[in-house]
């Protein structure tokens, strides 16, 4: 892979991961509406909604909160590029993990109850995920030879059939990034369910719209990592089946649950996802897969 | 050349000494900062100089034979002493015994067993490039902190004498015990014959037992002693170390010796490697261990920085790092990583529970090092050469939080992270340090993290072992990041500065000493090719490792066998991302308003809100620290009892 067109490719997803992010929230909010018997807004809403929360007045509870929401988007944008170059997956998954931390401090630094317990909650959703998506970053590398992005392109066979395992704890924590029920503590990915809404319930005009920018490219870069499971050979079309398909799983699993409380969240989170991987090394290392 | 070692090791202790009879600050003052610039002059010397053979000094050898006893004899003189003042309690008996049983076999040793009496070793110093990395962080981090304590001992005395605690300065023994303290790490890092290595080792309990109990309260009297005991652990498995060497497997106490040997060595040769170990955790207050270095928070706040980032713990990773190419590829060597790696996961937790600064610092210091032992224990070239980097970083960042600590707690005298919300309002420039030091030990692009990259790859190619490992580490990792983070959020709470905010007046031994450190751990992180590449990778082949299979590096990017972190791009891109953003956005004044209250605020920029019967109330906040579930006094249950477990299998696994 030439190093212009790796170039070339990561100014093409800064430019095309919102577009394909505000759609599917569109598309997500749509199905949504069906399953619970509303017509629902129209499918590019979310880039209305965007723009004209850009247009809004500025307003400011808290200190340091601007530059969070910034620092939010600009670090989740340079882990899609790192992405997109190619890089080590670890490195891209430490830098979106900083990205994300800038959201619950954002959160913390106004002396606000709500937007307090936001902070916090998030905090914990974060311990919920880090954990498996960094460990999911090992099989990956173990069967791929190596952490960079590049060697997965070059390894040749899928990913998927080998890593199972691994891909049913990163649903896990997909749906706890993306703040779906049951995992939505911190705050709903819908913003309709509810009135005080938890991490970000004191950013409002267009720092609010820098965060939901950041929110998909965060998707994005998650569902292509799911699609990392299928890129070779033939069939690696079946890499953006496989990404919407979690999409889609999410969507669903949204819809039939209810917000379950924090301590259940890092059970589960801890117990199933990280086991799940833990397991996949463990196999891998004993040969067995 | 011998006269830079003489430098390192005497000179500090004998402006120690000095400093004893003198009761004008400044002239105290100026001893400190001139020794500092020695210690920091020589070091770098030293650097430049490179490893150099030193012959056998069979004067020193006497002369360190006798110290050694007469520090023995110290420590049971102040335990006795304890006893006639404060009666019996099980410190100071602990003191006694565990004082008898270390001096005991080591006196069977010396004057019996040992042909010779002093038993001399060829050569005298073991001086390669990680002895002189060591001695770079002592004297330079080390000697930093020893400046800054000018200031906040003037401070913290003023405040003490304010209270009715003190009346007459005890400034001059606590810079002897501080200065003491540097040129005993020095020789600890030094050192090549085991008995020298013992001698410094006490010599540093000793200085850490003096710093603790400084303030005499009858908590920091308990709790030095504490320490000295726990310490003394070690000690008694550094004597039986050196038996178990000169009759077994290696008929020498020449370090280098016991590492070359290491692996080829007969049997038992293992049990000699888990007892140096054992003395390397306690120093690193490993668990159970933990506790001494907890309870060392009692002491002025320049004694944590020192003991947590120069001296003290590092002599325990140190050792550990050390001797770890003698008992490479062997079951132990896997146990000490899965130790490591239940250490940094436990703390960690434990520190999301913490309201005091100190303790959380504590609990972060327990877990890095622990991280470090992790490393040891994999044993790989990259394993290895992220310890060090990890051991240097650590020591710059957690020197800086240390101090940082000191500095806001001279401001609000508090050590409670619920006291700090909100004071980078009226503190900026001391809150600002402060959290770039603690992003520093937590984000990209900085030197900790690219130790803990390396790690988590270094971790993923050891076999099935590895996944128990790995789970540790990712989940110590994330625990870590909540209570930084939270912590962060403590300092930034507060409501829009009406106004322009107005700057801390500046302290130049507080923040002077503050913003060299920051810029230690960002220069550092920015050079860190060079860097691995001019110090880590020769102690790396001194040490007996491949160092092509640690790092390779080119202009811009560290390259480990597994991976590759582009450390110069994601510096540039994160900088611009985050200091664009930091240093252009400013909200108007008109754009404040006040937090949401469901619409009963009183009025913009007042932090109430109305309650009941329109009465007005103030707005509280606070931070989380889910004590019920993740409390010492719940986790202790289970977290002690593994780590004895953990050592007793470490033992077992050693013997068979």
């Amino acid at each position: 892979m030439s190093t212009g067109w790796l170039i070339g490719s990561a100014v093409i997803a800064v430019i095309v991961a919102p577009l394909i992010g505000g759609l599917l929230r569109g598309i997500d909010r749509k199905l949504t509406a069906h399953m619970q018997g509303r017509i629902g807004p129209p499918i590019i809403q979310p880039f209305y909604d965007v723009i004209k929360l850009f247009g809004k007045k500025p307003m400011v509870a808290g200190g340091a909160q601007l530059a969070f929401a910034y620092a939010y988007l600009a670090l989740i944008i340079t882990s899609v590029v790192f992405f997109a170059l190619r890089q080590d997956l670890m490195v891209v998954l430490f830098i979106l993990f900083f990205g994300s931390l800038c959201l619950p401090i954002g959160a913390l630094s106004v002396k606000s109850p709500y937007s307090q317990f936001g902070g916090h909650r998030e905090l914990l959703q974060f311990l919920a995920y880090e954990p498996i998506l960094l460990l999911a970053a090992i099989p990956i590398a173990l069967k791929a030879g190596g952490f960079p992005i590049a060697n997965i392109f070059e390894y040749g066979q899928p990913l998927l059939p080998h890593l199972w395992i691994t891909f049913i704890a990163l649903l896990i924590a997909l749906a706890i990034v993306m703040r779906k029920s049951p995992f939505d503590i911190s705050s709903s990915e819908h913003a309709h369910q509810e009135l005080v809404r938890g991490v970000v319930t004191e950013y409002s005009g267009p720092y609010l719209a820098l965060i939901e920018l950041g929110h998909w490219y965060e998707m994005v870069l998650l569902l292509s990592i799911l699609g990392l499971f299928w890129v070779t050979g033939s069939l690696w079309w079946l890499s953006i089946i496989i990404a919407l398909g979690s999409w889609f799983i999410m969507l669903i699993v949204d819809n039939i649950n209810a917000r379950l409380t924090w301590s259940w969240m890092l059970k589960f989170a801890w117990g199933a996802g990280v086991t799940l991987v833990a397991l996949n090394i463990l196999f891998i290392n004993l040969g067995w897969m | 050349m011998s006269i830079l070692v003489g430098l390192a090791i005497l000179f500090p202790i004998i402006a120690g000494l000095v400093c004893l009879p003198i009761k004008n600050q400044k002239a105290r003052g100026g001893i400190v900062c001139l020794t500092a610039a020695v210690l920091i002059i020589n070091s770098i010397l030293f650097l430049r100089q490179g490893p150099f053979p030193i012959p056998p000094a069979p004067t020193w050898d006497s002369v360190i034979l006798v110290f050694n006893y007469v520090i023995l004899a110290i420590f049971l003189f102040v335990a006795i002493r304890d006893i006639a003042q404060r009666g019996i309690s099980r410190h100071n008996i602990l003191t006694i015994v565990l004082t008898l049983a270390a001096g005991i076999p080591l006196a069977i040793f010396e004057f019996s067993w040992a042909p010779h009496t002093p038993l001399e070793v060829t050569p005298a110093l073991y001086i390669d490039h990680l002895s002189i990395i060591m001695c770079l962080t002592i004297s330079i981090i080390g000697s930093l902190i020893c400046v800054y304590a000018i200031r906040y001992m003037k401070d913290h005395e003023e405040h003490r004498m304010h209270l009715g605690e003190l009346k007459e300065t005890t400034q001059p023994r606590f810079f002897f015990f501080m200065l003491m303290f540097l040129g005993a790490m020095n020789g600890l890092v030094f050192a090549n014959n085991l008995l020298w290595l013992g001698f410094f080792w006490e010599m540093t309990t000793l200085a850490c037992w003096g710093l603790i109990s400084h303030d005499r309260t009858p908590i920091a009297i308990t709790n030095a002693f504490r320490a000295f005991w726990m310490c003394l652990i070690g000690s008694v498995g550094f004597s039986l170390a050196i038996m178990l060497l000169w009759n077994g497997s290696s008929d020498s106490i020449s370090l280098m010796q016991v590492i070359n040997n290491g692996a080829s060595a007969g049997p038992l040769f293992l049990l000699p490697f888990a007892l140096l170990c054992l003395a390397g955790f306690t120093k690193a207050a490993q668990l159970p261990f933990q506790s001494w270095l907890l309870g060392a928070m009692v002491a002025p706040t320049p004694v944590s920085a020192l003991l947590h980032s120069s001296t003290m713990v590092n002599a325990g990773v140190y050792l550990v790092l050390r001797i770890a190419p003698g008992f490479q590829g062997t079951h132990l060597s896997t146990l000490i990583a899965i130790y490591g790696g239940a250490v940094f996961l436990a703390t960690a937790i434990l520190a999301i529970s913490q309201s005091e600064a100190k303790k959380v610092l504590a609990y972060s210091t327990i877990g890095n090092l622990g991280l470090i032992i992790l490393c040891a224990g994999i044993n790989t070239p990259l394993a290895i050469a992220v310890g060090i980097m990890l051991l240097i970083f650590h020591a710059i960042s957690k020197g800086l939080l240390f101090l940082c600590a000191g500095a806001i707690e001279h401001h609000i005298w508090s050590r409670n992270i619920e006291d700090m919300e909100g004071i980078a309002r009226n503190l900026p420039l001391l809150t600002g340090i402060t959290i770039a030091g603690m992003l520093s030990m937590l984000v990209a692009p900085f030197g900790v993290l690219i130790a803990k990259w390396g790690a988590m790859e270094a971790a993923s190619s050891i076999g099935v072992w590895s996944t128990l490992v790995l789970v540790l580490l990712m989940l110590g990792s994330g625990a870590t990041t909540v209570f930084w983070a939270k912590w962060i959020g403590r300092f930034l709470c507060h409501s829009p500065v009406p106004g322009s905010s107005k700057m801390e007046p500046f302290i130049p031994l507080y923040h002077g000493i503050l913003l060299m450190l920051i810029t230690f751990a960002v220069a550092f992180s920015i050079l860190i090719a060079p860097i691995y590449n001019s110090i880590v990778a020769p102690a790396l082949t001194e040490a007996g490792y491949n160092a092509a299979l640690a790092f390779t590096t080119g202009a811009w990017f560290l390259k480990s066998p597994m991976g590759i972190f582009a450390a110069w791009p994601i510096f540039i891109i994160i900088t611009l991302a985050l200091l664009i953003p930091a240093l252009t956005t400013r909200a108007k004044p008109e754009a404040s308003r006040s937090s949401y209250m469901c619409g009963e605020n009183v009025e913009i920029g007042v932090d109430e809100f109305v309650a009941v019967a329109d009465e007005r109330t103030e707005l509280k906040t606070g931070g989380f620290y889910i004590e019920n579930v993740l409390g010492e006094g719940n986790l202790n249950r289970f977290v002690v009892p593994v780590g004895i477990v953990l050592l007793v299998i470490l033992f077992i696994v050693a013997m068979i």
